[in-house]
Order: C-alpha cells, then sequence, then structure tokens
C-alpha cells in the first residue's frame, strides 16, 4: 500500500511538471502547427493618408497622372459613397481591425465597414478572376512573416486617402509580421503597369489594442460629407 | 484652456484681426503647432483637406440634435452670430465605434444643452467644423480627439 501511494505521488510530481510543457507544445488547432501567431486586435500607430509626401513624385504614366489630376478628396473620394477602401488603402485607415487564424485563412476583420478580409493559405489565385475592390489573396509563411499576394481587382478605389489611382492590373504584395508582442508591421510593394513605370514601396506600423473589441459600423449617415457639390 | 476669453461666437485664429500680445501669441502659436503635431488617427472616413488644421474656432450654444451615427457622429447646434441672429452649426466627430473607445455616448449631449465646441472650421466657409472638444455650461471639457 504505502508502495502504491508513493507511486502515485511520484506520478502526479512528474505530470505536474510535464503537463506545461505537453500543453506548450499542443498546436492550436486554429492556427496551423507552427504559424506564427498574429491575432489579436490591431491599430495603426499613425494616420498616413498619401503614400507619396509632398515633394516626391509617384512614377505616374500619363493615364494614371491625368486620372489623379481628376482626384478631389471632397467630391469624388470613392469613400465618401460608402464603398470599400480596397487594398492596400483599407489597410492605411485609422479604425482597428482584428486577425483570426483558422484552417486554410488568415481573417483580418476591419472595423472600416465591417469587412472580412479573407487570405486564403492553401491555395492560388484562382483563374479569370472577377475583378473585386479588395482583390483575391492569397498567403504563405516565409519564416515569421506572412506574404499576402492579392490580384483581381475593380479599378473604383484608391490607393492611398488623397488619390492615387490604379487599374485593374494592380498587384499588392504584403509582408506582415509581428516585430514584437504589441507591433505589427506590414511592408507593401504596389505594382501596377498601366498607372506606375516601376513597383514602389509602402509601410504601416501597427499596435496590439487589448480589451478593444470591433464595433458595428455601417456607414449610413453621410450625407454630410459632400459639403463642396 | 485657451488663452483667448470664449465669447458668444469668436473665431480664435493665427491669421484673423484679433489683436493679441506676445503672451496670447506664443499661446495661440503653441496650440498650432500642437494640432498640426497632432497627426493620430482623429478621423477615419476621410481626409481633414477640408478643414482649416491651422485654427481652432470656439461656437457657444444650444444643442439642437446629436446624430450618433457612422462614418460619423454629427452635434448640431443653435448659436448667435454678432448680430444676434441665430444661426446652425455643426460639428463632425469621428466614427461611434473610436468614440465610445474615449467614453463617448449616444447620450453624452442632448439637445438643450448649453455647450461651447471647439474644432477646425470648414475652410469653405460653412459653419461647419472638425470637433476638437466639447465644453458643458459647467465648464467640464470632453475631447473628441480618439487617437
Amino acid at each position: 500500500m504505502r508502495n502504491r501511494w508513493s507511486r502515485a505521488i511520484v506520478a502526479g510530481a512528474a505530470l505536474i511538471f510535464v503537463l506545461p510543457a505537453i500543453f506548450a507544445q499542443t498546436p492550436n488547432p486554429f492556427k496551423g502547427d507552427s504559424a506564427p501567431d498574429l491575432t489579436g486586435v490591431w491599430m495603426i500607430d499613425h494616420f498616413q493618408p498619401a503614400l507619396f509626401p509632398k515633394g516626391t513624385t509617384p512614377p505616374f504614366t500619363p493615364w494614371a497622372e491625368a486620372q489623379f489630376k481628376k482626384a478631389n478628396t471632397l467630391v469624388n473620394d470613392p469613400n465618401l459613397a460608402c464603398l470599400p477602401h480596397g487594398i492596400p488603402r483599407l489597410m492605411f485607415v485609422p479604425l482597428p481591425m482584428e486577425i483570426f487564424q483558422v484552417p486554410d485563412k488568415v481573417l483580418i476583420y476591419e472595423e472600416a465597414g465591417n469587412q472580412l478580409r479573407q487570405i486564403h493559405m492553401n491555395r492560388g489565385h484562382n483563374k479569370d478572376l472577377d475583378p473585386t475592390y479588395n482583390g483575391d489573396s492569397v498567403g504563405k509563411w516565409d519564416g515569421d512573416t506572412l506574404v499576402v499576394d492579392t490580384i483581381g481587382f475593380n479599378d473604383v478605389t484608391w490607393l492611398d486617402h488623397v488619390g492615387l489611382p490604379h487599374s485593374e492590373a494592380l498587384h499588392v504584395v504584403e509582408r506582415i509580421r509581428r516585430v514584437d508582442h504589441d507591433t505589427l508591421v506590414d511592408d507593401f510593394t504596389i505594382e501596377d503597369p498601366k498607372a506606375y513605370t516601376k513597383p514602389f514601396t509602402a509601410s504601416q506600423t501597427y499596435h496590439l489594442k487589448p480589451g478593444w473589441e470591433i464595433a458595428e459600423y455601417v456607414c449610413d449617415n453621410n450625407k454630410y460629407i459632400y459639403h463642396e457639390k | 484652456m485657451f488663452c483667448l476669453a470664449v465669447g458668444e461666437y469668436e473665431n480664435i485664429s493665427l491669421c484673423g484681426g484679433i489683436a493679441v500680445n506676445s503672451k496670447q501669441f506664443l499661446c495661440l502659436f503653441t496650440l498650432a503647432i500642437c494640432l498640426l503635431l497632432a497627426s493620430g488617427p482623429a478621423f477615419a472616413h476621410h481626409s481633414t483637406a477640408e478643414y482649416d488644421m491651422t485654427a481652432l474656432t470656439a461656437v457657444k450654444g444650444t444643442v439642437t440634435q446629436f446624430e450618433w451615427s457612422n462614418p460619423h457622429a454629427y452635434i448640431h447646434i443653435d448659436a448667435k452670430d454678432d448680430k444676434g441672429s441665430t444661426v446652425e452649426w455643426t460639428a463632425e466627430l469621428a466614427s461611434i465605434g473610436m468614440l465610445s473607445r474615449v467614453n463617448w455616448k449616444r447620450d453624452t449631449v442632448k439637445p438643450g444643452d448649453e455647450i461651447t465646441i471647439y474644432g477646425n472650421r470648414a475652410k469653405n466657409g460653412k459653419n461647419l467644423m472638425r470637433l476638437d472638444k466639447i465644453v458643458f455650461a459647467n465648464g467640464q471639457e470632453l475631447s473628441a480627439q480618439v487617437r
């Protein structure tokens, strides 16, 4: 009897030491075995309305330069009509986003319009894509970085908040990584041979917002924002 | 609190014709610089290009409506102009999700409340501003900045 109790105590003590290690190694079934954890609510660290600061010139093609001259943030910003921001502009919006990692997808739930951005992890781009506001995003892991490739856009949206145009040939590659527990960085490479003579880059940093929840956001009261019409 | 006293309808402008002493100018200059540096994500839906971000306008009046809505919330007040006539002013706020995170609620202001709204006036001269903060009749202040 005494030996049985001793063995039970030893086994229990061993289990107490081993359990944390077992759970630590248990893969999150919703995240993928070894995928880095990007989940949480994130908010941009600063608002950058223009991808090209004053004094710098975007590498416009003549078509894009003409489009840019027509852009008026007070009149024809597609967002004034409550249309989606599109990619990459959606990622620059000063509203929080929540990242979920589920089997075969990384999901970005944006407060802006309560849009759900899907990044498909285990497939390539579908063929003959219908042009859409947010395009078709496919992702893969490169070490601790989520590489997102997006094509299949319509040409309705702007790339930034001041009117950078794009065509349906837009191709956006994002490298999203958690540089530390509270900081996420998304590095963009943007190319569109109809609109720009060469690719260009942008970057956005986000801070983790513990305790924040994504709020409902229905764009149903935009009647005052066409001030200049 | 700002250096200049708030009247019924007072425009605080760095470029206006208001006579200020050097101390007042320093205060206003500092305020303007702070506003320019405050590039945080205050407003979500559209750019601030339509507003004069270099000056704050203060308007005292009576709340007629508070629209708790997206993409922006709006406060409407009736104020008196310098001739004593009633004029309507509208203040544009951030989205209600962001406002909720800085303690605004759907009944933070109610019709009949006497408040002073501070903000950046529309460049087109309309009685419209991008709200910076409100001050209640009892002197309590509430910021509308959501960064």
